[in-house]
């Protein structure tokens, strides 16, 4: 045996060793993708203007306690846009003591022009992008925690870009899908109001019930909520009563520590809380001043439940509502994990279930198991001895790709396992190129071991260009495809450079060692 | 075996009759598209929803479609999915009033009014591990303590899950209870707190329109991209009016392709696209080889002429072309027969691109090839260099 063979015929012993060896142990080596094991795939855009909003509002409310506090009293400001507001109500005199406040106040974030009644703010670019930007980063932060606390293997939640507004998220495995879509949407906002009407005991029957306790219009500092009536065995919304709360917080899902799934003196689901020290200095005066009084609990602007305050409380309560045992858990979940600072949208959703999964892997397979059958006893058939040469190549080339899945980390697929049938037939394409052109050399007259030198270099350049073809669409298929189909393309070049190591390579190794010995002989089983 | 010695057709004397014939058959498929809207545009290109459904009784069809219509969706797609006797549905709507989210949150309810009339508690078919192991850890049938409940109870939970994975769908107690590791107490207390609904949602797709519009812009993008890219490639290595030919021969295979698989009725989606795209290979692969073939006669003797040329050629390369043709149909073909369903539009683009590639490469590429040479010469300059720039190989 030349020293040239067995160097080669080592290589191939090598890799085929190194592919068994990153296969094994078998079924635990391959990622596979959501659509054979189940799973979700979320593309979900954080809707930014919502925290857009919610900063102008901010800075409104912070201009007006300011310039009240510098002595420029009743200032009235009304947002026009998301990012613009006008402030007036005050002396034309009073105007550059306003823009002082706003100068001191406002962080710079914003600019302003005098009108005929008083100034109309807009936030500058600059400041409108960073606070969308912080935005979704907060949310992909949130959405991170409590995807880890439900406790989901190998989670992918990333931002699609760096300036995107999108955010994907993938959940293999998860057999649970509309609770987890749930959970990550859930604004999950918590504040804590006094009642102002009615005062303790339960919401009013309708919104104008209140609107006619105040006469007709609502005070400044006021702002109503709904509480949902709910059945308590099958949960079914039966009415809405209806709470005037004080537009001021006396705490909000900030202001906690820690939150734990509890049970309340009926042994109903609750959700127990313990503040952080701001918390609780801010919760324990309000609740000292207000003995007797009603507190909302409201998330996500619903009451949840007012319950009458007792006593002074400081560091520690429970949040009481019709919860089943799976809301509470939800809850703390949410709150430990923080609000998102803006909504959600989910714009694309993929959701497969585990069985669907299963019936899927069991059909590709048998697909692939029938597809080789036939293939193998189609070259036995038209090439005997030769064919067992390719049918050896083929099987390489099939472990190999599995081998270079688990080595990349690369995701199977579903069409992922038909790329990998079809490279099944298509391999085969190699061999029949080299077989061919080896019958055309014998009946040419040539003896066996010159048949197969030139078998094997006049196919190449056909096998090359024809590869290379596919390995173009499986480079545009990656750059432009998503999900399995992007499996498929890697699944589809591995398999192409697979073909051409084992179609052009090994073949040829193994040829050779068959022929080695025997340089006059004349006859090839082909 | 010898599947054909020497053999020596005459394929470019009927290539008139075959252009003709590919011309019809594209015309029709292009008809069916365009002007009978038969191109059945799955959720990512159209945006909208999928659901996969489970039902443990065989629903009727038109009672499914005027309970979906009820819930105020029209124009609901209703397909039978899986095996026979699986009650297998896919039921796809259309993006409703613009809205991002899809309709699920209107169709589910409507068919938990309808199926699961007296459900009360929770439905075991329409919940996962966690929640089931949530609703036994504060009961804690089998009675192991709180400090063990989360571990235990877990346990259980995905062994039942595992069961239903296997059937999709619980039909009854007794096959909840064949559950490994599910104690009799327990099972009990699951009869109590939870009951078996009559239908399981498999899978569930939502595309709003934003992203479907994204997606087939992506689609295009894919394919435009192969088919320059492989025509730029032939160019460099062979000739212009070959690159022409293998070019015109593929959209060929992709457009009667397309035809076909629009008068089935199969959905066009993403995976569909894949399918294309390795066609797409499959055809250029099946072109250049007989090309390759007729660059080496070129280059043994420059004197013949082209059409002599390439009808030696491809007689040359005929075994070839019926060997591999038919190893790939094949594969494809029982790809389609057993794949599953999910697969099946992948397998059948697979299949009949196959098959309209071979002949394609047989009589399609080689008269393009010959018309461009007749009506623009030979190609760029920029061929024949590249050909003549590689080393000669030595003549037999």
């Amino acid at each position: 045996m030349s020293k040239s063979l067995l160097w080669r015929l080592g290589l191939v012993v090598a890799l085929a060793a190194l592919a068994a060896w990153r296969l094994w142990p078998p079924g635990e080596t391959i990622n596979l993708g959501l659509d054979l094991q189940g799973g979700i795939h979320l593309l979900l855009r954080v809707e930014t203007q919502d925290a857009v909003r919610a900063e102008t509002d901010k800075d409104m409310d912070v201009l007006r306690r300011e310039a009240a506090d510098d002595g420029v009293a009743g200032i009235a400001t009304r947002r026009l846009t998301d990012t613009t507001f006008e402030a007036t109500g005050f002396a034309a005199d009073r105007l550059a003591a306003v823009e002082k406040v706003a100068r001191d106040w406002l962080g710079g974030g914003w600019d302003w022009e005098r009108t005929g009644a008083g100034l109309v703010f807009e936030m500058e670019p600059a400041n409108e992008r960073s606070i969308r930007d912080g935005a979704v980063n907060q949310a992909l932060q949130t959405i991170r925690n409590r995807v880890d606390q439900f406790g989901v293997a190998e989670p992918l939640i990333a931002r699609q870009g760096l300036e995107s507004e999108r955010i994907v998220v993938q959940l293999p495995g998860v057999d649970d899908p509309e609770r987890v879509k749930r959970l990550i949407k859930n604004t999950a906002f918590l504040e804590m109001r006094l009642c102002e009407y009615p005062w303790v005991g339960g919401g009013a029957p309708s919104r104008q019930a209140i609107l006619e306790h105040y006469g007709g219009r609502l005070p400044e500092d006021v702002e109503v909520y709904p509480e949902d009536e709910r059945d308590p065995a099958t949960g079914k919304l039966l009415g809405q009563t209806f709470y005037a709360l004080e537009k001021r917080r006396v705490i909000t899902g900030r202001d906690l520590r820690s939150a734990n799934p509890s049970r309340g003196q009926l042994g109903q689901p609750v959700v127990a809380f313990m503040l952080s020290a701001d918390g609780a200095r801010a919760f324990g005066e309000a609740t000292g001043a207000n003995v007797g009084r009603g507190l909302a609990i409201v998330l996500d602007g619903k009451v949840v439940s007012a319950p009458r305050i007792n006593s002074r409380i400081t560091d520690s309560g429970i949040i009481e509502g019709n919860f089943s045992d799976q809301d509470a858990q939800d809850l703390v979940t949410t709150l430990r994990s923080g609000a998102l600072p803006a909504g959600i949208t989910y714009l694309e959703d993929r959701t497969v279930g585990p069985s669907l999964g299963h019936d899927s892997i069991q059909s590709g397979m048998r697909a692939g198991l029938y597809g080789s059958l036939l293939t193998v006893l189609f070259m036995l058939i038209v090439y005997r001895l030769s064919g067992i040469n390719s049918i050896i190549a083929l099987a390489l080339n099939v472990l190999l790709i599995f081998g270079a899945l688990a080595y990349f980390g690369a995701t199977l697929t579903l069409p992922g396992i038909a790329g990998i049938v079809l490279t099944i037939g298509m391999a085969i394409d190699a061999s029949v190129l080299v077989f061919e052109r080896m019958k055309e050399e014998l009946r040419a007259g040539k003896a066996a071991r010159a048949a197969i030198d030139a078998g094997f270099s006049n196919a190449m350049s056909s096998i090359v260009d024809a590869n290379i073809t596919t390995l173009i669409a499986a480079l545009f298929l990656f750059q432009f495809g998503t999900g399995p189909v992007r499996g498929f393309a890697v699944t589809l070049s591995i398999g192409i450079f697979g073909t051409l190591f084992c179609g052009v390579f090994v073949s040829r190794v193994l040829f050779d060692l068959l022929y080695a010995n025997r340089p006059r002989a004349a006859k090839i089983s082909i | 075996m010898e599947i054909l010695r020497n053999p020596n057709f005459d394929f470019m004397k009927y290539r008139r009759f075959w252009v003709t014939v590919s011309v019809l058959t594209i015309l029709a498929g292009l008809f069916g598209i365009f002007f009978l809207g038969r191109l059945n545009f799955g959720v990512d290109f159209a945006g909208g929803t999928q659901l996969t459904l489970k039902f443990r009784d065989r629903p009727d069809v038109e009672a499914l479609r005027d309970l979906i219509g009820r819930a105020g969706i029209r124009e609901a797609v209703i397909q039978t999915f899986g095996s026979e006797g699986s009650n297998e549905f896919i039921v796809r709507t259309p993006i409703i009033g613009g809205s991002e989210e899809g309709s699920a949150a209107l169709v589910l309810p409507a068919l938990n009014a309808r199926f699961n009339p007296d459900l009360r508690g929770t439905d075991l078919n329409q919940i996962g591990a966690p929640t089931l192991a949530d609703l036994l850890i504060p009961v804690d049938p089998d009675g192991v303590g709180t400090e063990r409940a989360r571990d235990h109870y877990t346990g259980v939970a995905e062994s039942v899950m595992a069961q239903r994975k296997a059937r999709g769908l619980f039909s009854s107690w007794d096959q909840v209870r064949e559950a490994g590791g599910l104690s009799p107490a327990a099972l009990e207390s699951l009869r109590g707190s939870t009951m078996l609904g009559s239908f399981a949602v498999l899978g569930l797709e939502n595309v709003s329109p934003q992203v479907g519009a994204e997606l087939r812009q992506r689609g295009i993008l894919a394919v435009v991209g192969a088919l320059v890219g492989m025509l730029l490639y032939i160019w460099v290595r062979f000739e212009l009016r070959f690159g022409v030919g293998a070019t015109m021969a593929t959209l060929h295979d992709v457009l009667i392709t397309l035809g076909l698989y629009a008068w089935f009725g199969y959905e066009f989606n993403l995976t569909t696209v894949a399918a294309f795209l390795t066609l797409i290979g499959y055809s250029v692969n099946d072109t250049v080889v007989t090309f390759d073939r007729v660059r080496e006669n070129l280059r043994k003797s420059r004197s013949v002429d082209t059409l002599t040329l390439l009808n030696k050629s491809i007689n040359q390369t005929l075994s070839r072309t019926i060997l591999t043709g038919g190893t790939t149909i094949l594969v494809s073909l029982v790809l389609y027969l057993y794949g599953g369903d999910v697969i099946r539009g992948f397998a059948f683009v697979m299949f009949v691109g196959v098959i309209v590639g071979t002949y394609s490469s047989i009589f399609i590429a080689s008269p393009f090839a010959l018309l461009w040479e007749r009506w623009f010469g030979m190609g760029g300059r920029f061929g024949r260099a590249g050909a003549a720039a590689k080393p000669a190989r030595a003549n037999r």
